[in-house]
């Protein structure tokens, strides 16, 4: 009995120390660890592929990129979700791509292009001299055979392949054949002109997949083990922890890509994440907690990068469930009920602005005359009377699992709803899952409302109104179930003419009917960034949210 | 649970002045400082739990999005979380939830250990066996991992974390009381009880349970301390309190992210867990020396 209070004491004094002492250290300890931890690792890293493969020309080194969530597919095509894109984007080409910064249309595989006046007749000249990584040759068959692929599939297999209107036997499929004229040449007919049409061929889903492969392993296994005739080759992938591709030494273009490896690694954590890059464990992240950015500034040995915006962070309601959320006087009401310009100021650090439609400002066409319902709780609880639920009701609102670069911190933003809708009465129960059921689970319309985002893929107004709320769409994109026949036929029309004025006017009124309409709670444009040492040069973030690390290096 | 025990002992005592073994615990408790301190710290806390709603200077949950991340201030003495949320209201919101789920899994699974206990310690044979048994293999699992299985089938909240707190401690409390009636049941008084025909179940209210219950009192004060740090990793674990409920673990859970540039959303929470335990335990291990006949001067 005499003994013991001492202990305790001990005890109390050691337990105080250590909290004491974990605080101060935790401001310290970056520094210490990138000087002492660093140098070590990247050199381990970088020694390896030289070493052992081509010690004559090897410059590049090992880039290990960490982000949020694993890729859910790595055959492109079956999948409409970024992080496989991300990785993808390395392995295969489409046929053009975009501007290094923009969405302007380039040549890539097709090195030329020309388009009959009636814009039917697309006649493309392919590089020569291409290989796929299995050593097969790139020609106009491996195109025929892609299209051919995906046109024959459906919404399950290829939801990306409804940006041609649909599949074959679609009344809005547009496409009437692709042929290969010669060995070099492809031309493709369409049933009517569709104008983003070429914007659409540059997208990271319509990569050229090499048609031996697939042949001889079948798509679920070419799902795990890609060949594309990109500058990097797939090695291996483990499930939620890395993909690991290596530098393609055919590459057709002279010199590229300068790393000999690439890797891209999971950690989901926001925090654990930025902390792996200030002690050196990973060279570059993306998914940075804004309010971390001042952090990485003050980091000698680290950047920031900024993506240029392209993207929309929204809270979708889908809109044919069996809930108030089915009235679009319910949904309205709910518009009046988040505070945007607090969650921006909160949430993104200033790297947003508050978004009022579907489509960022930076896009063509977007209708700056909207005005958004603002935040007004008083306003939303008359609203909501008006509309018969003046005690409110209950609905499950669910959040994303990992970050995303419109929404970096799902869970905080569905907490501050929660709240926001408890205002006006409504209960709003968290609910979340792994990252691909949650795409699985709001593509079937399974939530009553949810947290989503869109980064556009081609820079056309289609890609954000057609492609996430028209009804062709249901059931690749389009999460909310909203279908409305009006705003098809505006969207069909806009598809159909080229002159970019009328098309303006079109997805103009398109947004005046879906702001009606109300299907989605618009919440911000931001810009997300991507924090990494200052050794990594050569790493252009391109708005549409993946981009291959082609011209990407990294010193010592 | 000790109230009525406390009484039936007290009765024949008070007559014959003689010392007892409660009055004598209550004076060696008397004159131990530290757990003195633990007590006094425990029943802060209970003071601070009960009159949480008078005591909280905002609403807990109360979002002012500008405000989040001030450091402690005057306006908001333990700073504000990364939702502008004021931390010592919320401190104070959390010893409300985290102490009443710690008193509520422990008073449940006192009742239901001990009646499981004394039924096994007193009737003994194959219901002892069925009993122990099922204790031996509930206590073969680590606690906390039996408790995140038991919240994974239930679902996850508050009130499931405490059932399943409760359940998990039920073995505890059980194992005692069946050792502790298994060696009163031998006593010379409950043989002279049986020979004037009293029934078994007069025995056991009347001389067993009265005279099993004190190392329960001791068990009971230790193992709330324990359910608290449950209820806390639960919840750090995402398994117990949702938002917008809130106990001391989800705040920890919430602040997880941001304890480098704001560590008081993490220390205060953590300050206040600690600080409840540590009282709870010293004045449990103050309870257990005054009780332990062993212990005496």
């Amino acid at each position: 009995m005499k003994r013991k209070p001492w202990l305790l004491l001990l005890l109390l004094t050691f337990m105080l120390s250590l909290v004491l002492i974990g605080c101060s250290n935790d401001e310290e300890e970056p520094e210490q660890s990138e000087e002492t931890e660093e140098p070590g690792e990247t050199k381990e890293e970088t020694e390896e592929p030289t070493e052992s493969e081509e010690p004559a020309e090897s410059t590049g080194g090992t880039l290990i990129y960490a982000r949020g969530g694993d890729s859910t597919a790595l055959d492109p095509i079956t999948t409409t979700e970024g992080e496989t894109f991300r990785v993808t984007e390395n392995i295969f080409e489409s046929l053009l791509t975009y501007g290094e910064q923009d969405t302007t249309i380039q040549p890539n595989l097709a090195k030329e292009w020309d388009v009959s006046d009636d814009g039917l007749t697309y006649t493309f000249t392919l590089e020569e001299g291409v290989k796929f990584h299995d050593g097969t040759d790139f020609n106009a068959e491996a195109v025929v055979y892609n299209f051919e692929r995906w046109m024959n599939g459906d919404a399950e297999q290829f939801p990306y392949y409804t940006m041609f209107g649909g599949y074959k036997g679609d009344e809005g499929h547009i496409i009437e054949s692709v042929e290969a004229t010669d060995e070099h040449t492809v031309v493709f007919t369409l049933k009517r002109p569709q104008a983003p049409f070429l914007k659409n061929l540059a997208m990271s889903p319509f990569g050229i997949a090499s048609p031996t492969a697939l042949e001889e392993m079948g798509a679920e296994e070419f799902n795990q083990n890609p060949v594309g005739t990109g500058p990097f080759k797939f090695v291996e992938w483990r499930r939620e922890e890395r993909i690991v591709l290596e530098k393609n030494p055919d590459y057709w273009k002279e010199g590229l890509p300068k790393l000999d490896e690439v890797i891209y690694t999971v950690i989901p954590d926001n925090s654990a994440r930025l902390n792996a890059l200030m002690t050196g464990e990973v060279d570059l992240i993306d998914g940075l907690n804004p309010s971390d950015i001042q952090r990485v500034e003050d980091d000698p040995n680290l950047q920031i990068i900024e993506r240029p915006s392209m993207n929309v962070g929204y809270l979708g309601f889908t809109v044919n469930r069996d809930n108030p959320l089915s009235d679009p006087a319910v949904r309205v009401a709910l518009s009046h009920a988040v505070p945007k310009k607090d969650l921006i100021e909160a949430f993104y650090a200033g790297y947003a602005e508050p978004a009022k439609t579907v489509m960022p400002p930076s896009v063509e066409g977007y209708n700056d005359e909207i005005e958004d319902y603002a935040y007004d709780p008083e306003l939303a609880k008359e609203l909501l009377a008006e509309a018969g639920y003046p005690d409110g009701f209950e609905i499950d609102l669910w959040y994303m699992p990992v970050p995303r670069p419109y929404i970096p911190e799902g869970e905080k933003i569905a907490e501050v709803i929660q709240q926001s809708f408890a205002q006006v009465g409504v209960t709003a129960n968290l609910q979340t899952t792994d990252w691909a059921s949650y795409i699985e689970q709001a593509t079937a319309g399974e939530f009553d409302a949810f947290l989503l985002g869109w980064t556009g893929d081609n820079g056309d107004a289609d890609n954000f109104i057609y492609t996430l709320l028209d009804k062709d769409s249901i059931g690749s994109n389009n999460n909310t179930h909203y279908a409305n026949d009006e705003l098809h036929d505006i969207l069909i029309e806009a598809q159909t003419i080229t002159d970019q004025e009328q098309r303006n006017e079109l997805y103009k009124q398109a947004q005046e009917i879906i702001h009606k309409d109300a299907p989605w709670v618009p919440l911000v444009h931001s810009t997300p960034v991507v924090a990494a040492k200052k050794s990594v040069s050569g790493y252009v973030p391109h708005p549409t949210g993946s981009e291959a690390v082609t011209n990407t290096s990294i010193s010592e | 649970m000790s109230q009525p025990a406390q009484a039936k002992v007290n009765q024949p005592m008070k007559k014959e002045k003689v010392s007892s073994p409660w009055r004598d615990a209550w004076r060696s408790f008397k004159k131990n400082k530290i757990a003195l301190v633990g007590t006094f710290i425990v029943i802060f806390f209970i003071f601070i739990a009960i009159f949480a709603p008078l005591l909280m200077p905002y609403e807990p949950n109360e979002q002012i999005l500008l405000d989040r991340f001030e450091a402690p201030s005057s306006t908001h003495w333990f700073g504000t979380d990364d939702f502008g949320r004021d931390i010592l209201s919320r401190v104070i919101m959390g010893a409300r939830i985290s102490l009443m789920v710690g008193f509520t899994a422990v008073i449940g699974s006192i009742i239901v250990g001990s009646l499981l206990g004394v039924v096994a310690g007193f009737y003994g044979r194959w219901i002892d066996t069925i009993i122990s048994r099922i204790f031996d293999i509930m206590l073969a699992f680590p606690s906390i991992l039996l408790a995140i299985a038991i919240v994974a089938i239930l679902g996850p909240d508050l009130q499931n974390a405490l059932i399943a707190i409760a359940i998990v401690n039920v073995p505890l409390f059980g194992r005692l009381i069946r050792s502790k009636v298994l060696s009163v049941k031998e006593e010379e008084y409950i043989t002279a009880a049986r020979a004037i025909g009293m029934s078994n179940f007069r025995i056991l209210t009347h001389h067993i349970i009265p005279n099993s219950i004190s190392p329960v009192i001791v068990q009971g004060t230790l193992a709330i301390a324990t359910a608290i740090i449950e209820v806390a990793a639960l919840s750090f674990l995402g398994l117990g309190a949702q938002s917008p409920d809130l106990d001391w673990g989800k705040m920890l859970d919430d602040s997880r992210a941001y304890f480098v540039q704001a560590p008081w959303t993490m220390i205060f929470p953590g300050l206040a867990i600690m600080l409840t335990v540590l009282g709870f335990n010293l004045m449990g291990d103050g309870l257990r020396d005054a009780m332990d006949p062993k212990m005496k001067q």
